[in-house]
């Protein structure tokens, strides 16, 4: 590419400046989203005080008493975590047997896991409701949150586990099979090791869309395992009146998954594609 | 005990647990059309509990296609998400270009543009409709009013001034009304989603073959001929992949048209079967039924892309 360079002069100060300015564009909402957290209530509707303002935390030390937020981000940190953990407990042995002991049917299997991904949840909404309320008794439960969250994921859980294990070599397991190492000891002592980053950016990916869905979430729960989506769902039109204390729990709500989605961005291809790009 | 025992055994759970997610309320839901069923009836109380006997044939499903609301969701729904495919792959598709050349601070460019994506559906639709599109208290009716104390200024200058008083006292639009709700939501994911398809072009353009682009240069190949023969079809299946998987996504979009309008005037498929649900089941579910053919239609031509690059 060194020997080519076509880019003149303007193009290399224009084509930067250009990426620069609709990247900041981009970004601007969660600035301002940010910004506004730092207002007080009053201050985030008057034009007049749209850059000149005293910036304060009390919307921050407020949320408690406003939103209840703690109650709703535990609750969204317990379903999110545990419906992550039990992807990867059943996803992890599925996709090890699928990568390194394939039959006639793994690829079949595979498509039809990614098939369930695709069902429209409000097709199923009603009979959820009904099983869980009537039959169940788990509606508004955090082991309804956890098992719904990690039954959506799975399928990508199985996908990204999958085309991570598939680059492992065969050989490596098969040395380890003729050493007489049984199929958990395969699993934990020499696929987990060779596959760390593979399994932790499908976690993490996995915890993300967690945290953010917003169907089940807010329709299969009313108090006791209501998450965050619930949370800013039922406060969805402040009439203006609370922009900054409403700015500062939707700030506390998804800064901490924006962070997170920075450092697997270059996972989430593989995630959410399914190995189909490259 | 086989040599496949043991890996089928591995995969045994998944399949269960997905077979059961997937059978259950789908069968249920299935069965429910078929049957009159309603959550609240006086008149008719027998209807208030699934049973064989309300047996109902092809009745529910003809109720919802004469319902004026069906059409309208169904077409409002394709709208929404055509809208959305066309701008984010547009969008996504010049973006990945910009970014994809080396200049000073491109890894926090990524960064920032990347960051729509990771924000809770819930938020990205309170943040949008309140604080930037609400018509007077957001930055949309911020900079209208600023537009318009800007073109009464400039009426006291001399001539200049003949032609701004001309000009009309700007209205902002407001996005909750009946006819606008819809490119509200259109805007809110398309924000959203273009950082999707820049992360999956940008993968794609980096597998370009850098070789055959230097090739075109010195045979004398313009920079869009080079795009319009060499980078567009080396990006038609991440485009096709692209559009297929957010038809997915968009098809069943709830959150944005339940906060934006609480679906008035709004309503997309998803938003109908759940006001439906309030009352009429058998009416809901056979709106279900409609919503997962619809899925599948496109759910097939996803799935057979991803089955072909499985293997290799």
């Amino acid at each position: 590419m060194a020997v080519i360079d076509q880019t003149s002069k303007f193009g290399k100060v224009f084509w930067p400046l250009l990426a620069w300015t609709v990247a900041l564009i981009f970004f601007f909402p969660i600035f301002w989203l940010v910004f506004t957290s730092f207002k007080t209530d009053a201050d985030a509707v008057k034009p007049e005080f749209l850059f000149k303002f005293t910036p304060t935390l009390e919307n921050y030390t407020n949320m408690t008493e406003n939103y209840d937020y703690w109650r709703f981000a535990i609750n969204s940190v317990i379903t999110s975590t545990f419906a992550t953990l039990f992807a990867l407990f059943v996803g992890v042995p599925a996709a090890y047997a699928m990568a390194f002991n394939p039959s006639r049917h793994t690829k079949d299997i595979l498509v039809w896991m990614l098939s369930t991904k695709m069902l429209p949840a409000a097709a199923v909404l009603y009979p959820m409701t009904f099983l869980t309320k009537n039959y169940l008794g788990i509606f508004d439960t955090h082991f309804l949150i956890i098992v719904v969250l990690s039954l959506i994921n799975l399928p990508i859980v199985i996908w990204m586990l999958f085309t991570y294990f598939k680059e492992i070599p065969k050989e490596i397991i098969e040395a380890g099979k003729m050493d007489g190492v049984s199929t958990w000891g395969e699993i934990k002592d020499i696929l987990i090791p060779l596959a760390w980053g593979g399994v932790a950016s499908t976690a993490l990916l996995c915890f993300i869309f967690c945290w953010n869905e917003a169907y089940w979430t807010v329709r299969l729960t009313t108090t006791d395992a209501a998450t965050l989506s619930k949370l800013i769902e039922g406060n969805r039109a402040p009439e203006g009146l609370f922009f900054g204390r409403l700015s500062a729990v939707s700030a506390a709500a998804v800064g901490p998954i924006v962070v997170l989605g920075w450092f697997c961005q270059k996972q989430l291809v593989r995630g959410l594609t399914f190995g189909a790009v490259k | 005990m086989s040599k496949r025992t043991i890996p089928r055994l591995l995969q045994t759970p998944a399949v269960i647990l997905l077979l059961l997610w997937m059978l259950v309320p789908l069968s249920m839901t299935l069965y429910f059309s078929f049957i009159r069923y309603v959550l609240n009836s006086l008149r008719k109380p027998e209807w208030t509990k699934p049973a064989f006997s309300n047996w109902r044939g092809f009745g529910n499903y003809e109720y919802v296609l004469n319902a004026k609301d069906f059409w309208f969701a169904i077409q409002n729904s394709l709208f929404i998400v055509g809208s959305i495919l066309v701008l984010t792959v547009i969008l996504g598709l010049a973006l990945a270009m910009l970014v994809n050349r080396s200049f000073p601070g491109r890894g926090i460019v990524r960064v920032l543009l990347i960051s729509p994506f990771f924000v809770m559906p819930a938020v990205n639709a309170v943040l949008w409709i309140n604080m930037i599109l609400d018509p007077v208290l957001g930055l949309n009716g911020i900079a209208v009013e600023g537009l318009n104390s800007m073109v009464a200024g400039l009426k006291d200058f001399p001539v200049l001034g003949a032609f701004f008083s001309l000009w009309p006292e700007f209205e902002p639009i407001s996005f909750r009304a009946t006819q606008t709700s819809a490119y509200a939501v259109i805007m809110m994911v398309t924000w959203q989603w273009t950082p999707f398809a820049v992360l999956i072009f940008m993968t794609s353009l980096q597998s370009e073959d850098e070789s055959q682009k230097e090739a075109a240069i010195l045979d004398g190949a313009g920079a869009w001929s080079r795009f319009r023969n060499l980078t567009v079809p080396h990006l038609a299946r991440p485009i096709a992949i692209v559009v297929m998987i957010q038809s997915i996504f968009h098809l069943s979009l709830y959150a944005e048209i339940e906060i934006v309008s609480r679906g008035n005037g709004n309503k997309n498929l998803p938003y109908l079967i759940g006001e439906f649900t309030s009352n009429n089941i058998g009416a809901a579910s056979a709106a279900g039924i409609f919503a997962v053919i619809l899925a599948n239609i496109v759910a097939i031509f996803l799935l057979r892309m991803v089955g072909k690059s499985l293997m290799d």
